[in-house]
């Protein structure tokens, strides 16, 4: 048996003059299909909501509170305006890598473009909170502090936040994915093991006994384990970084005496 | 087999895809999922909130009025025990009142009663006087045959009808 690492398939490809060639790959699809069950899944939800909620309204509004609560003790309560952003991109994330269950479609997270999008729209947002709240300079000026030394390093973690943050999500599912097809390979390995002995016409109609039920535990762990730390991470430290360039507006006011 | 995109690789058109995705999921659930939710929590807890703000108030005002009324009626029950006791008074005056009056009502009445007795008596003795002393004329003349004149023996008559008198 072979296990092929490879990225996602490329369904098929189309020049752009100019551009560049555009291939529409496994992921764009994943992409797409994650977009339109989470859009078809709310609508769904909110289309009669009701003051007296039913069961589904219930669990939506405890999701929805622990959100609101989550960004507000992490990013302040002036932040609340961001938590819509923060529950599209852990829905996202974590329907991104659970679509990777269904066996149909790969998981949108375990490629690399699509976490280092998202992670570059996080440092678009600190970059753009930082400059619309302290001014250009200011924030050119944070660079070289505390001391101007240590300027090249600063900016060197500037650029190491988003690529750690995409690498982490994308490395995290991937690595996932990429063990537990290892490890199916192995288990097939040690059935034709134990029972290769048997005639080949026997051995030929003999099911790999092994792959089934183990690599189920794996991918507890590996997907949906791994998927929601994974998304968690990826929000929060959004939450973290956006936050703290987003600070209360009496501390703005203060640093601009 | 198709052709596959690296492993570990970024395609820069995969990323707009993903921006785009990212950027409709975000305005579409915020629109969607977020706001109605989260105004429909905040619906509610300003419901409950205010729930309870009407039932203090409420409860607050009810106290009011029961803290009034109980006072009201304290008064009135006051008020009548008063009234009750001043009308008993009366009544108990207007009773002697009545009472004295009949007592000498009775007293006089008994008293005219008394009078009307002696003189009735009184009258009754002087009619049997005259007809004593006139059946004792008329009888002593049938006796001696004589007339008997009334007045000169009436010194007489007198004294005898003073002996069967009384």
């Amino acid at each position: 048996m072979d296990i092929a690492v490879t990225g996602p398939k490329i369904y098929f490809s189309f020049e752009i003059p100019y551009i560049g060639t555009v291939n529409i790959t496994q992921t764009s699809v994943s992409l797409l299909a994650v977009t339109l069950i989470l859009m078809i899944a709310s609508w769904c939800l909110t289309r009669k909501l009701t003051k007296r909620p039913g069961r589904f309204q219930v669990v939506a509004e405890k999701l929805v509170t622990m959100l609101y609560g989550l960004v507000e003790d992490t990013m302040g309560k002036h932040n609340l305006k961001f938590a819509p952003y923060i529950g599209t991109l852990f829905l996202s994330s974590i329907c991104g890598t659970l679509i990777g269950m269904t066996q149909i479609f790969r998981s949108t997270t375990s490629d690399l473009s699509v976490t280092a999008a998202w992670a570059l729209v996080t440092t678009g947002m600190v970059w753009y909170h930082n400059i619309k709240n302290f001014g250009f300079l200011t924030w050119l000026k944070g660079f070289t502090e505390p001391i101007v030394v240590m300027t090249p390093m600063n900016i060197v973690s500037e650029i190491a936040t988003p690529v750690s943050m995409a690498f982490r999500h994308f490395g995290n599912v991937a690595g996932g994915s990429v063990l537990t097809s290892l490890i199916y390979g192995a288990l097939a390995g040690l059935t034709s093991l134990l029972f290769g002995w048997l005639p080949d016409a026997v051995a030929a109609v003999f099911p790999p006994i092994f792959q089934v039920g183990i690599p189920a535990f794996l991918s507890i762990y590996f997907d949906l384990f791994s998927g929601f730390v994974q998304a968690l991470v990826f929000s929060l430290l959004t939450m973290v970084y956006v936050g703290a360039a987003c600070p209360p507006p009496e501390e703005i006011a203060e640093s601009k005496k | 087999m198709g052709a596959f995109e690296e492993f570990v690789g970024v395609n820069f058109f995969t990323m707009i895809f993903a921006w785009c995705n990212l950027l409709i999921l975000y305005l579409f659930l915020k629109k969607i999922l977020f706001k109605p939710l989260k105004n429909m929590i905040d619906s509610r807890q300003k419901e409950i909130d205010d729930m309870y703000s009407d039932a203090e108030n409420a409860k607050d005002t009810a106290n009011e009025l029961k803290a009034e009324y109980e006072s009201k009626m304290e008064k009135a029950t006051e008020e009548s025990e008063e009234i009750l006791k001043k009308a008993v008074r009366k009544a108990q005056l207007k009773e002697e009142e009545i009472l004295q009056e009949a007592n000498q009502k009775a007293a006089r009445t008994l008293e005219r009663a008394a009078e009307q007795v002696e003189q009735e008596k009184k009258r009754a003795v002087n009619e049997i006087k005259n007809e004593v002393s006139e059946m004792a004329i008329s009888i002593a003349s049938a006796v001696i045959e004589r007339d008997v004149s009334k007045d000169e023996h009436t010194a007489l008559i007198d004294s005898f009808i003073e002996k069967i008198g009384d």
